[in-house]
């Protein structure tokens, strides 16, 4: 019932933002909504394994993942009235509209307990951010959007490619809601050439959401032109997204022989996706296609670590979570770097420790914990990643990770240093810089702080919930 | 009959490779929308009356009539004329083509399943293969969109196949026909360009 109402309530907001056309309507409409998501959420780990309108069970991973949403949820709104304040009402308000849709349609996915349910939530999410990403209207915009829409359709088209397999498996009565639950009980009666397609299919078609080689294309370029706090969406729920749509089904499939397959394919997938995040970071002269290449990167270490199996289950969802409020950070700091520098092309950023203090410190302290330094909590992550690689004579993969690891190290310190503290190559005079408050950037300082202290620790809640969503894997 | 139906729609994906103009290009996404409301009508025997009216309207009204015709409209618009492949001469496509099918047969043939007949998948992959090629071998992003088209109606194919079983899979399946609509709407409402080459602005 409670799902119900949340549908209904998120629907009848998205209207009301478009038909009643006044901005501070649609501040106390949006804020509602975050104010509603986090509440729900609470609902939800109140009533943890407990099933809704037959197609959603608030299951731990679904749970722990809207937990990241309604994390963000707040911090996404309010930079989002920064950054749309100057729009005029109607792009105000479809800004917002589709942000409010964004989330639910978000939300739906993270707790669909079906394949059909779960991909008509992700498909719905692509005509949401196409409205985020066209935002500002410009020859780029359209070209992003194009590409997102364009690149995604065929996305979602391979991943129900890979659903109709799964119903050649199940072609019965009794698993014709494709639901994961009646799947599971019949995984050992398919066919393994076939639950190695439908894999393939569905690791290609949701790579577009979670951002994954071979289809990651689609999301750097959108993250170059979205809106910051939309970019700060794209590149930590809506991956998680993805990436659940993918775990979902490598926790089906992993009852059968094909585990060892789905590992091999996960390992090269990840490994390709670093490599081509480390080649792409070396020659970046884009801030923000930098930070996305960095989610590039960031998704292949959670396929590997999902790939090597053992502790790195444990070590991909915690990194998902703490990814998410990283990279979040440094996107809100986006926006507040584009009002006083004008800016994303990294030949003429610079200064910005002299223009924008806290905001500077953001940027280092934001690279400190993305580059999995200590005392970044992602340190921890990559180091049980790569203790379960080396647990499990991966040390090949193991080896290029590290060499490809310092290259992006490389490659980003030396980019935000210059940021911070050099001139700038090509100094753009046109614009002066914004006078910005330190208060914005309080919402950077807890989710980095939060990333810091689960270096040293992590709440036995978060614990629990990521055992009991690798819980089969542990038996 | 059913199978007649789909060697036509074989025959409709060997043309692509051979047709230089953008108007047989959409004539053929016409036709195939016929096909496949056809082979919908004779294959879907299980299901109950009114879903199966639902799916054959749905194929005709959307892919025969109204796809055709928001895509002639652009070409005419536009006044672009003929397809603009990438360094791949006619004859080289309808070579791959060939192969595709080759391999479809094959895969279909090392994939037999009781709930989808081996022809049905030879056709529905080499479908696939067609849409994927016409997509990497063109320059015209209204080449991309007819591709995309190709690919939905090899889903839609495959659907079909499990159709009498999960007639809600094909139900779903047409939601994939909204993103065909917002990808249309790219070229009327946001004024894309169908003859622009190449989408570069945003690069590394």
């Amino acid at each position: 019932m409670a799902l119900l109402l949340f549908f209904i309530i998120s629907s009848l907001m998205c209207i009301s933002i478009v038909l009643l056309k006044s901005k501070t309507i649609t501040k106390i409409i949006t804020l509602g909504f975050a104010l509603m998501h986090i509440g729900f959420t609470f609902y939800c780990w109140t009533n943890l394994n407990k099933t809704e309108l037959s197609y959603f069970t608030y299951n731990s991973t679904g749970v722990l993942l809207l937990s990241v949403l309604s994390l963000l949820a707040i911090p996404t709104v309010y930079h989002g009235f920064i950054y749309a304040a100057g729009d005029n009402v109607k792009k105000y308000n479809i800004y917002h509209a589709a942000l409010i849709a964004l989330m639910t349609f978000m939300s739906g996915a993270y707790l669909a307990n079906g394949m059909t349910v779960l991909w008509i939530f992700v498909e719905a999410t692509t005509l949401a951010v196409a409205a985020l990403i066209y935002h500002d209207r410009t020859e780029m915009a359209l070209e992003a959007t194009w590409k997102y829409v364009f690149i995604c359709s065929i996305g979602i088209a391979l991943a129900y490619l890979g659903i109709l397999f799964l119903g050649f498996i199940y072609g019965r009565e009794d698993a014709a809601n494709l639901s994961f639950e009646s799947l599971a009980n019949i995984i050992n009666q398919a066919n393994p050439m076939y639950l190695k397609i439908a894999f393939i299919f569905v690791l290609v078609g949701f790579s577009t959401k979670m951002g994954l080689f071979p289809m990651h294309t689609v999301t750097i370029d959108a993250h170059s032109v979205a809106p910051p706090p939309i970019s700060a969406l794209i590149s930590t729920t809506l991956m998680n997204v993805g990436f659940l749509a993918i775990f979902r089904v490598y926790t089906l499939f992993s009852l059968s022989s094909i585990l060892p397959f789905m590992n091999h394919v996960l390992i090269l997938s990840g490994v390709l996706s670093i490599l081509i995040a480390a080649g792409y970071m070396l020659k970046a002269k884009h801030l923000k296609r930098m930070l996305a290449y960095s989610s590039l990167e960031n998704m292949g270490l959670v396929a590997i670590a999902i790939g090597v199996g053992g502790v790195g289950y444990y070590a991909a969802l915690l990194l998902l979570v703490l990814h998410s409020l990283t990279k979040s950070s440094l996107f809100y700091q986006m926006g507040q770097l584009s009002r006083v520098l004008h800016t994303f092309k990294l030949d003429e950023c610079g200064r910005y420790m002299k223009l924008y203090p806290a905001g500077a410190l953001v940027l280092i302290i934001g690279m400190i914990c993305i580059l999995a330094i200590p005392p970044s909590g992602l340190f921890i992550t990559e180091f049980m990643i790569f203790k379960a690689a080396v647990y499990n004579n991966q040390w090949f993969v193991l080896v290029i990770v590290i060499l490809l690891l310092c290259f992006i190290i490389y490659a980003m310190s030396t980019r935000i240093m210059h940021i911070v503290f050099s001139n700038p190559r090509n100094e753009n005079y046109q614009k002066s810089p914004e006078k910005i408050n330190p208060v914005e950037t309080v919402s950077q300082f807890l989710f980095l702080g939060i990333v810091i202290v689960m270096c040293f620790y992590q709440p036995p809640i978060l614990v629990d919930l990521i055992n009991q969503s690798i819980s089969i894997f542990l038996k | 009959m059913v199978n007649y139906l789909i060697v036509l729609f074989a025959i409709t994906l060997m043309y692509f490779s051979s047709a230089e103009r953008l108007i047989i290009y959409i004539r053929l996404i016409g036709i195939q929308g016929l096909l496949l409301c056809g082979i919908a009508i004779f294959e879907l025997k299980e299901i109950n009356s009114a879903n199966l009216l639902f799916i054959a309207s749905e194929t005709l009204i959307f892919k025969t009539i109204l796809i055709p015709y928001l895509l002639f409209r652009i070409v005419n618009h536009s006044g672009v004329s003929k397809v603009s492949r990438q360094a791949m001469p006619g004859f080289y496509l309808l070579i791959l083509s060939i192969f595709a099918l080759l391999i479809s047969v094959i895969l279909a043939n090392s994939l037999v399943n009781p709930y989808i007949n081996t022809i049905y998948m030879a056709i529905a992959l080499f479908t696939l293969f067609t849409g994927m090629l016409l997509i990497v071998t063109h320059k015209l992003i209204i080449s991309h969109l007819i591709g995309f088209l190709v690919i939905e109606n090899s889903v839609f194919m495959f659907s079909l196949a499990v159709g009498n079983k999960m007639p809600m899979l094909i139900n779903i399946g047409i939601l994939l026909d909204i993103f065909v609509g917002v990808l249309i709407l790219g070229f009327f409402g946001l004024r894309l360009k169908p003859h622009i080459n190449e989408l570069t602005t945003l690069k590394d």
